[in-house]
């Protein structure tokens, strides 16, 4: 089964692409703090590390910061696969995929065989 | 001086005649895996030519006598032959150099294609925990993207990750089939049959024989996966599957014709199946790779065995004797 990895960071990455708007890590909290128990200070941490990978930006709000997104989960989810279809140097060496990238006009000559194939099953079957 | 000659000839006969000699052989589509062992076998006899060529010219043939005592005797008149003179000396000096760096160099590029693939394994999993949600029906993680793929996370969290896209564009069976393909890599660790090709590649650049030793092998382990979700689901659909595939994939404007062309092939494969090699093939296949892998050996032993059949040791040298 899914590892249950960054679990936190998931959790707090929901919300904040969900509300769409900087959000202090009060209000963050006070929302996680329904369903479990946690200190302001891991919630902080958690909100920090995502600061610091680019997930969050945040801003001086007169004596507290408030964090909002970087990029919305479209776009961030985006970024990310369009980094793995392209098969860069570094997830080539790792990633297995189903396909390797496929220009248009072979794709077509795929669908030829295949549906030769299917009609050729067609006409042969009693 | 008769080995690493031999060996040196031999290695260049394998890196350009051999990759032209498997690609030609129909065999190796037939049973996919023998195809694996065979491209191993020759990256294996390529670079241990490369490296027994260099510490045959360290070391001299020594005259093979089964006499331990006598053994050791010539082996040490040989060496100090051979180094007595400043010649030898260069020669034996610049061959155990050669076959070190050969080695470290594969080495090195194992241990560092391995540390980034760790590395990006890890920023992958962490990237997919945000954005992926795993499938209720099938031990899969899904991610909302408009283009369909299908690929895996090998390592130790393995993982075989879906795109909306693919999950619109495949029915049951065909997602079955995609999935029983992907297992199929991350079961038998087709990551590292790619990954120690990959290191070879990147250790010797200009090889051409690691290049499409690479290239071959991702080719052959797609196949070998094919025939495993053959397995699980019928043929038509693993086809099927891979053509619709294709077909809900966006490509990318810089898209590479190999994919096309190795894509074309498994579609074939899959709609009109040959038969795989017999055991009595298989078995040729088998003794062909030994005999391949043992080779680069025994043109490092012969001459050191021929040595020892033909001339005992002077008798007049005992003052060398250890």
């Amino acid at each position: 089964m899914v590892r249950p990895l960054g679990t936190l960071e998931q959790l707090v990455m929901d919300r904040i692409w969900s509300w769409a708007r900087p959000v202090a890590v009060r209000e963050v909290l006070e929302d996680l703090q329904r369903e479990r128990t946690l200190a302001y200070t891991t919630v902080m941490t958690v909100m920090d590390n995502l600061r610091r990978k680019g997930m969050l930006t945040r801003e001086k709000d007169g004596r507290a910061y408030l964090y909002g997104a970087a990029q919305t989960r479209e776009q961030h989810t985006a970024a990310f696969m369009g980094e793995v279809l392209a098969g860069g140097a570094d997830t080539a060496v790792t990633l297995l995929h189903f396909l390797e990238h496929i220009p248009p006009e072979e794709v077509a000559s795929l669908r030829l065989a295949l549906d030769d194939h299917l009609q050729g099953r067609k006409s042969t079957a009693p | 001086m008769t080995a690493p000659a031999v060996l040196t000839v031999f290695a260049v006969a394998l890196a350009l005649l051999g990759p032209a000699l498997l690609s030609r052989t129909s065999w190796l589509e037939r049973s996919p895996r023998i195809g694996i062992a065979a491209w191993q076998a020759l990256s294996v006899s390529l670079v241990s030519a490369v490296v027994l060529a260099g510490l045959s010219l360290a070391v001299p043939a020594i005259p093979w006598t089964t006499d331990l005592a006598e053994f050791i005797r010539t082996c040490a008149m040989t060496i100090v032959a051979q180094y007595s003179t400043p010649g030898g000396a260069i020669v034996s000096a610049t061959g155990a150099a050669a076959a070190l760096a050969i080695l470290a160099r594969v080495v090195y590029c194992v241990v560092s294609d391995r540390t980034l693939a760790a590395r990006t394994r890890k920023a992958q999993l962490d990237a997919l925990a945000l954005i992926a949600r795993p499938h209720l029906r099938y031990d899969a993680l899904v991610v909302e993207h408009p283009a369909a793929a299908a690929y895996c996370l090998p390592g130790r969290a393995r993982q075989v990750v879906l795109t909306s896209a693919a999950l619109s564009a495949l029915d049951h069976s065909q997602l079955l089939a995609v999935l029983a393909h992907e297992r199929a890599h991350l079961r038998g660790r087709h990551d590292l049959i790619l990954a120690a090709a990959d290191a070879l590649q990147h250790a010797f650049p200009r090889v051409a024989a690691f290049r499409i030793a690479r290239t071959e092998l991702g080719r052959l382990v797609e196949m070998l996966a094919d025939d495993n979700a053959v397995r699980h689901s019928d043929r038509t659909t693993v086809a099927t599957a891979l053509v619709r595939l294709a077909e809900h994939g966006v490509t990318p404007v810089a898209a590479l014709g190999a994919g096309g062309e190795s894509a074309l092939n498994r579609v074939r494969r899959l709609i009109s199946p040959v038969r795989p090699l017999g055991t009595g093939r298989t078995a040729v296949a088998a003794l062909a790779m030994g005999v391949l892998v043992a080779l680069p050996l025994f043109f490092a032993i012969a001459p050191a065995s021929a040595a020892g059949a033909m001339a005992p040791c002077p008798a007049g040298e005992q003052s060398l004797a250890m």
